[in-house]
């Protein structure tokens, strides 16, 4: 089968692989599923739905005040513009980070997550220690993740426990007012998107 | 349903599955209501985290009608409902030692909720 | 049900570590994982609140020791299982067999 890569010999399955491929293996048997499938989707995650699509949802909102618009009040419509749709992004909600509001999104009762902008999470967006501290701790959160705001700023925390997803639209940084549409897209990065970020000046 | 199959996919992943209802059901609150949320521990699912049991907001956003997750996973039906965006003040979750322009919303349906007194 | 994963607002569970870059799927089991739970989704095995609430059912203490794909994981065993769609037996001796095959 094309999915089935070699391992090195010298090292075991593990529990977990060996439980993983028993679980496809009696599946496909019972033609429940098709191993081809797979492969196909996990093509598609991996290559073609990440954090660049969002970056290109941001950088037009910068870049264009008529679609920034759309975006803050209709961001399925607005996203499914751009091609971006579906599978984990099909209620989309866009709060957008100011000089007075910074915006950070969580799951704290599992890792709802926007897919088709945001791509699959990182790990410790679904680990423990950041869905109990972001509720609670903000600003140390963000201090793990190397960005202090100033005391002014008010903070906006989005658990998104329902089927609302959420993406932030960073604030633009200083700096970027001769830069092209495509060449903002470049900077925009997944954490400032899920608001753990802050895009420094340019 | 049928087996997954390769030609199958694109399509199911660019659309994907609402849980968004096309159902004529009243909204209970509106925007701008003072809410507390229920006080309910179910030892079935649950999307109303204890977290803000008990707690005081205010509506922000009608986001529509959806399938409720409690009853969906047990096999009780869609029960559907509102959803709507509700604020919490950090010092009504954690109290008055927080900074007072800390918020959080999170998104509740109409059976998580009941008027504020 | 107020199992474990209701995390919001617990103190002591570490460092957040974000990794500076990290692959879509650190292995391959992970990758064959998440095709597994969209193609068992998809073939209408199961809901989203129903795989939510296996994950929400797992042990405490293996949930917090464990990567998000072990949760999808088992959450697909517990239901395919409790559904009638396989049998614990049957993934058992595909187990057994796959690891002979392997050694």
């Amino acid at each position: 089968m094309p999915h089935d890569h070699s391992h090195p010999h010298n090292k075991p399955l593990s529990d977990v692989e060996l439980r993983v491929k028993a679980l496809e293996s009696v599946l496909t048997e019972k033609k429940l599923i098709d191993p081809e499938a797979i492969d196909l989707i996990v093509e598609t995650y991996e290559t073609k739905i990440g954090p660049r699509n969002g970056a290109r949802v941001v950088a037009k909102a910068w870049t264009d005040p008529a679609y920034k618009a759309r975006l803050l009040s209709d961001a399925t419509a607005a996203i499914s513009e751009l091609g971006f749709s579906g599978v984990q992004g099909e209620d989309m909600v866009v709060v957008e980070n100011t000089e007075a509001v910074h915006n950070i999104v969580v799951c704290t009762l599992c890792s709802c997550y926007p897919w088709p902008t945001l791509g699959l999470p990182p790990v410790w967006y679904k680990a423990a220690p950041y869905r109990a501290k972001v509720v609670k701790d903000p600003r140390g959160v963000l201090e793990e993740f190397g960005v202090s705001l100033p005391d002014e700023t008010e903070i906006r925390i989005w658990d998104s426990n329902a089927e609302l997803r959420y993406l932030v639209l960073p604030k633009r940084p200083d700096g970027t007012d001769d830069m092209s549409e495509a060449q903002l897209a470049e900077i925009v990065t997944r954490d400032a998107m899920i608001g753990t970020d802050v895009l420094a000046a340019h | 349903m049928p087996t997954l199959t390769p030609d199958i996919v694109p399509g199911l992943i660019a659309t994907g599955a609402s849980a968004r209802l096309d159902e004529d059901v009243a909204a209970k609150f509106s925007v701008g209501d003072a809410v507390e949320m229920k006080n309910i521990n179910p030892v079935t699912h649950t999307r109303l985290p204890r977290y803000v049991r008990g707690k005081k907001g205010v509506v922000e956003r009608d986001h529509g009608v959806f399938a409720f997750p409690d009853t969906g996973a047990h096999g009780l039906g869609h029960k559907a409902q509102h959803v709507y965006s509700v604020k919490f003040s950090f010092r009504e979750l954690w109290g008055e030692d927080h900074a007072e322009n800390m918020y959080l919303y999170i998104d509740m349906f109409d059976d998580y909720m009941k008027p504020a007194l | 049900m107020n199992s474990i994963h209701d995390l919001g607002g617990m103190d002591g569970l570490g460092p957040i570590n974000p990794a500076k870059d990290e692959p879509c799927f650190k292995d391959d089991w992970e990758r064959r994982m998440f095709g597994l739970f969209v193609s068992c989704f998809a073939g209408g095995h199961y809901n989203v609140d129903e795989f939510r609430h296996a994950i929400e059912r797992m042990d405490p203490a293996h949930y917090l020791e464990t990567s998000y794909y072990e949760h999808w994981l088992a959450s697909l065993e517990t239901l395919l299982t409790e559904k009638g769609v396989v049998t614990r037996e049957e993934l058992v001796a595909r187990k057994k067999h796959i690891a002979m095959e392997d050694a």
